[in-house]
């Protein structure tokens, strides 16, 4: 539990970073931040609306994860392991519709594929690459410079500040449960299991402490001088670069969007 | 604001779960001098402390930095000359980096880059941290912890430096160089600590609190052979 728990962490705080859920591996030509933000945005506004029946589109989109995840450098097969943590999500959300709709879309040999199996796995890889194209956001700028780029794009400091401190928050409440659980366990006998009264202790104090954390967190903030914007001076700027990959990939998510490529492909087929 | 005192009227704090934790504070530190606030736990030292940067507002009562009246208005003069060190590092700590951290003061100054930098390098340089340059806080040792905290103060280069037992935690070595920074810094100080050693050695005024009030404002020397009379009042352990 508590090594689960520090891993928890660990990963947490390495996101934070540019480059920090890449595992050590450098990223290679990360582009600014700001481009890569509005590039997974209009990735994912595309990409959730295409219709859910139009399968072999949603299947097109991948080629974004797998392409922009060599480019920077990150392997995809870890990308795709990560972004498998959406799965129950998913399911929970598509899981009646094989149930609920049984129009037959097509037969092979001697299967019939409802429409209800189509919405559901279109559902599922809909859902894996969104995740991918997130994970790669936060892997190659790291979750600070998300914030950092949602204030640069002009949005209100309130809102990049509050997303950071969702983010701050999350953290504190982690290292706020290895702290408790490892207290509980040093004067736990070796038992395994909390009690449920217990358990209801711990997460009320769990609540109350952790509020105190941020509260304390917050003030060392202001005593800095912190004044809920973040100090935007060290950023490098926008270069060509970034023009050319938001313009390329924007013009391949269109492509993809507007042309019936699938259709094409089976009539070639 | 030319003279860097410290200076409390009748100051009162109420939490806000009701628990009055100051009860009527009144004080004077004068630009220059290095005074140490001792006390038990739970006598009202943090508290007292997190006023002189409005972190904290006095309930009633007056808390002065220089000419400036701390209130809702004047917080960012008031925290660009006051330097604050939290009794907890983890509080403090919260970049991504420790090079980020503590350059974080220094940014929300809105200094030129340049000028950031280097303020990181030399308050790492005189912590000894700077090999911790690129780690992150949050899986450092208790004691690192507290020396890239006090970075994170010293980067602010500020002019009244207040700090919450700033050697606790720390090896002789470490401990040691705590001591001969505060030293070297000759603005004012004011420092809550239950280290005698260091009060007698740095500080040559002493204030003592016990349950809200202070109870005792003398030369450190006196103050200290005093605590017999202190521990006969059951304020002070034997
Ligand atoms: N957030 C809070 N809410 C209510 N009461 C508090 C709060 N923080 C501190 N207190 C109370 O205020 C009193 C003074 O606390 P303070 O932290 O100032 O003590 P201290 O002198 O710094 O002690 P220590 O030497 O242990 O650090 C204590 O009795 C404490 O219980
Ligand atoms: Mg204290």
């Amino acid at each position: 539990m508590s090594d689960r728990l520090q891993r928890a962490i660990l990963t947490l705080n390495r996101l934070e970073q540019p480059g920090g859920g890449t595992d050590g591996t450098d990223i290679i030509a990360a582009p600014d931040s700001r481009c890569l933000l509005v590039l997974t945005l209009i990735y994912l506004v595309l990409m959730l609306s295409v219709p859910l029946a139009d399968i072999e589109r949603v299947l097109l989109f991948s080629v974004y994860p797998i392409v922009e995840s060599a480019l920077v450098g990150i392997k995809y097969t870890r990308l795709l392991k990560r972004s498998l943590w959406v799965l129950p999500l998913v399911a929970l959300v598509g899981v009646f519709n094989p149930i609920l709709d049984t129009r037959t879309v097509f037969t092979v040999y001697g299967f019939t594929v409802t429409a209800g199996w189509v919405s559901l796995i279109s559902l599922i890889v809909r859902g894996l690459l969104a995740m991918q194209a997130v994970l790669i956001l936060i892997y190659v700028i790291g979750f600070y410079e998300v914030a950092v780029a949602i204030r640069r794009l002009g949005c209100p400091a309130v809102m990049s500040t509050q997303i950071l401190l969702v983010y701050r928050y999350l953290s504190v409440l982690l290292q706020q449960v290895l702290t408790m659980r490892r207290a509980v366990d040093a004067r736990g006998y070796g038992r395994r299991h909390m009690s449920l009264k217990l358990w209801g202790i711990f997460i009320g104090q769990l609540l109350i402490r952790s509020l105190e954390r941020a509260e304390n967190v917050s003030r060392a903030m202001h005593a800095r001088g912190f004044t809920d914007r973040l100090p935007l001076s060290r950023y490098r700027c926008w270069t060509t670069t970034d023009s050319v990959l938001l313009g390329s990939w924007t013009v391949v998510f269109i492509v993809i969007y507007l042309v019936p490529l699938g259709t094409y492909l089976s009539k070639v087929l | 604001m030319s003279h860097h005192f410290i200076r409390f009227r009748d100051v009162h704090y109420t939490y806000p779960g009701g628990y009055e934790a100051l009860r009527g504070v009144s004080f004077l530190i004068t630009h220059g001098e290095k005074v140490a606030l001792l006390g038990l736990n739970g006598a009202g030292k943090s508290t007292l402390l997190l006023h002189t940067d409005g972190i904290l507002m006095a309930t009633s009562g007056e808390v002065n930095i220089g000419d400036v009246p701390v209130t809702r208005k004047t917080l960012p003069v008031v925290r660009s000359h006051v330097g604050l060190l939290f009794q907890n590092p983890d509080d403090q700590l919260f970049m991504p980096t420790v090079e980020d951290d503590v350059a974080f003061g220094p940014r929300n100054m809105n200094l030129p880059e340049e000028e950031v930098e280097r303020r990181v390098s030399t308050a790492l340089e005189a912590v000894g941290a700077t090999a911790l340059r690129r780690r992150r806080p949050f899986n450092l040792s208790g004691g690192q912890k507290r020396m890239v905290a006090i970075a994170g103060v010293l980067a602010m280069e500020p002019m009244i430096l207040v700090m919450d037992e700033p050697t606790s935690n720390l090896d002789p070595g470490a401990r040691r160089r705590v001591i001969e920074l505060v030293r070297g810094f000759d603005h004012t100080c004011l420092i809550a600590t239950h280290d005698l050693d260091m009060a007698a050695e740095l500080c040559p005024r002493s204030m003592v609190m016990a349950e809200g009030r202070i109870i005792a404002d003398g030369p450190t020397d006196e103050i200290l052979s005093d605590i017999e009379t202190l521990t006969a009042a059951g304020l002070w352990p034997r």
